[in-house]
């Protein structure tokens, strides 16, 4: 290898150069650096720079994926000892069978809320949380995307800015009064106050949805248009399907911010029966019993999996149209 | 509204009808257009009482709310909502000056200590935008599997918070694995740094997908020609990622920094999971010296059941974000000047 370096190197120059000066120049022309007057090597400083940027990138890598294998690995322990020593995979499984963790974090569950598959419940109750809001709130929120990008009506531009600003107000500052506000209606034992707001649309998700929009030719609304079709029928069969990517995209990622919502579902349900799954984990994880944390994990484990199920198989979308509109929940 | 509207376009244009002279009682524009109008207000309706609803008159009940003494108790939330507290309308907003002695008066060494914790965990943001930027140009680069890369560091992002914050806090347990290999005690007896640098890493590792797949679009959107010109001048690599890349991608950085701090002020699971809720007088002292703001307020809303001081230190907390907003905006704007 060097001396194929050598041979493209002018021999005066070299002579000039001591023993350590003429070694340093031969090891970073491996790496294509030019040192003391020789030319660098644009390939070989390329391929040098790819390994190094491989090497950081892997292990960036590693630290993204490796808590949650070991997330996976504690589920499995026997005891919270057993959890804490775990690296790659627990010393000491379960002697009730490997999934016993996962068995116990049901029954856990069942004997604090004082009801039957509560777990199971729990799911179910995210998914009514995640799952009916945001289909309606995204459709919703879409349909306004359409009339702020696509038609022009009068106070179009106020109305925009009128939701606009709402973002300016953070969910803490009025988490309060609404708590009251739905307590007075007595929505707090119901799960009304986790669906109703939410199918009245997000001015983000449209603002989004507007975006990706704009791109869109107008003159196939146009056409629609004359030859009869109604606002209705527009936004129905033309902007739905054409928007397509950006309105999946939103739903997703509502989804998943609906599915990890903390803060909300602990102020607003009050009734077990109704809680989320995350209300559930952090109910096991205050149970404080003896070998607790490899059940914690489990049922972690059980709120992570559907998650990441969705985000491998949309994640060509999500990322993608992350990218493309530049927003993130 | 949408009746005012109407009235007021189809009157419009009966006037410009008039004057022109002519004399049909409704064209088929003037229809066209009020269609429009129609169609455009039904569409953006919804999104618009739920704004109204759900935001503005939510937030002017918050308002009302914080001059009220309202516990829950004694009469329902319509009839509180016109009282004020006997102790004078500011009364909540007086008592964050004012210390706490002996258990008795303000509690304003919890309002700025939990604020100051809040604010501490706003150094995660620098940080993870520096990883991000060093990792984002790593991927831009011409190499294979970019994308896979992006994919595995966006999966923290879609993690559920719960679980990753239980997570680590078994890592971060004395005798877990980081703790360990680390030597060093994180949760319980540490240091106030060394638990709040648990809360950093975590918030870091979880949001260093987001702000990745953001400036990866933003570095590939990046004029190619500018780069190739800069690189025939004679321009290192170091030149062209700082003086060509970094003034092209300056909005993607400027959108993440405003998006992270107004999340980061509203910072409250983490802390909540790791740490504990607040637990009014009786909680622990590494809850007490870690929890955030949004932690203190659910904690005087859940703990100490007062409703109307809790929604004051909501509002505290909008007008701080709001003013921390305004500030980044008008730094961004002298920058523009320059």
């Amino acid at each position: 290898m060097t001396e194929v370096i050598n041979t493209s190197l002018p021999q005066e120059e070299e002579v000039k150069l001591n023993g350590f000066k003429r070694a340093l120049q031969t090891f970073c022309g491996w790496f294509g650096f030019g040192v003391f007057g020789r030319n660098s090597n644009k390939k070989r400083k390329k391929l040098f720079f790819d390994v190094i940027g491989y090497i950081l990138l892997l292990l960036g890598a590693f630290t993204m994926i490796y808590p949650l294998w070991w997330m996976l690995a504690a589920s499995l322990a026997d005891s919270d000892m057993t959890l804490l020593r775990t690296k790659f995979w627990p010393s000491g499984t379960p002697y009730f069978g490997l999934f016993y963790n996962y068995e116990r974090s049901i029954t856990a569950l069942d004997r604090t809320w004082g009801l039957e598959n509560s777990l199971f419940r729990s799911i179910g109750n995210t998914l009514i949380y995640s799952l009916v809001p945001v289909t309606i709130g995204v459709i919703v929120s879409a349909a306004a995307a359409f009339a702020f990008a696509k038609l022009d009506f009068k106070g179009k531009n106020f109305a925009f800015f009128y939701c606009l600003a709402a973002i300016m107000v953070p969910f803490p500052s009025i988490m309060i009064a609404q708590y009251c506000f739905y307590d007075a209606l007595n929505c707090c034992v119901c799960p009304l106050a986790m669906v109703i707001p939410g199918c009245f649309g997000a001015i983000l998700t449209a603002f989004f949805i507007r975006q990706y929009l704009y791109g869109l030719p107008t003159s196939i609304l146009e056409a629609a248009k004359i030859d009869g079709a109604g606002y209705w029928r527009i936004f129905w069969t033309f902007i739905i399907p054409l928007a397509k990517p950006a309105i999946m995209a939103q739903f997703i990622l509502s989804f998943m911010g609906s599915w990890n919502n903390y803060l909300a579902p602990q102020l607003f349900v009050r009734e077990n029966a109704w809680k989320p799954l995350t209300l559930a984990i952090s109910a096991i994880d205050g149970l404080g019993n003896i070998d607790n944390q490899p059940v914690v994990m489990a049922a972690s484990v059980i709120a992570i999996a559907p998650i990441l199920i969705l985000f491998a198989v949309f994640q060509k979308t999500i990322i993608g149209s992350i990218m493309m509109t530049g927003s993130k929940e | 509204m949408e009746d005012n509207n109407i009235s007021v376009v189809s009157g419009s244009a009966d006037v410009a009808i008039a004057s022109e002279g002519v004399t049909p009682p409704k064209k088929k524009i003037n229809k066209a257009k009020l269609h429009e109008n129609l169609w455009g207000w039904a569409f953006v309706a919804l999104l618009v009482i739920g704004t109204t609803v759900f935001v503005y008159i939510s937030f002017i009940m918050s308002v009302m709310l914080s001059f009220t003494d309202y516990t829950g108790r004694g009469g329902t939330f319509w009839e509180a909502l016109g009282t004020i507290h006997p102790d004078g309308a500011f009364t909540w907003y007086k008592e964050m000056f004012k210390p706490e002695v002996m258990g008795v008066g303000g509690d304003a060494q919890y309002v700025w200590g939990t604020m100051l914790s809040t604010c501490f965990y706003l150094i995660g943001i620098p940080i993870g935008m520096v990883l991000a930027l060093f990792f984002s140009v790593l991927m831009s680069r011409d190499i294979k599997f970019s994308g896979t890369f992006r994919v595995i560091y966006y999966i923290p992002t879609v993690s559920s918070t719960v679980s990753i914050s239980l997570m680590w806090s078994n890592l971060f347990a004395q005798g877990g694995l980081i703790a360990e290999m680390l030597d060093m005690v994180f949760l319980a007896g540490a240091t106030t740094l060394a638990q709040r640098s648990c809360i950093i890493i975590l918030t870091v590792w979880k949001g260093l997908g987001g702000t990745i797949v953001l400036f990866v679009a933003g570095l590939n959107g990046v004029n190619e020609s500018h780069c190739e010109a800069a690189d025939i001048d004679g321009a290192n690599a170091w030149q062209i990622f700082w003086h060509i890349k970094m003034p092209q991608i300056y909005p993607t950085i400027f959108y993440v920094l405003v998006t992270s701090v107004i999340g980061g002020m509203q910072i409250y699971a983490e802390p909540a999971l790791v740490f504990g809720d607040w637990g009014g007088a009786g909680g622990s002292i590494a809850t007490k010296d870690n929890t955030p703001f949004v932690g203190y307020i659910y904690g005087v809303f859940n703990a100490d059941h007062e409703w109307a001081h809790a929604s004051a230190l909501g509002i505290v907390l909008a007008i701080i974000i709001f003013i921390l907003t305004l500030v980044q905006f008008a730094l961004d704007s002298r920058r523009d000047k320059e």
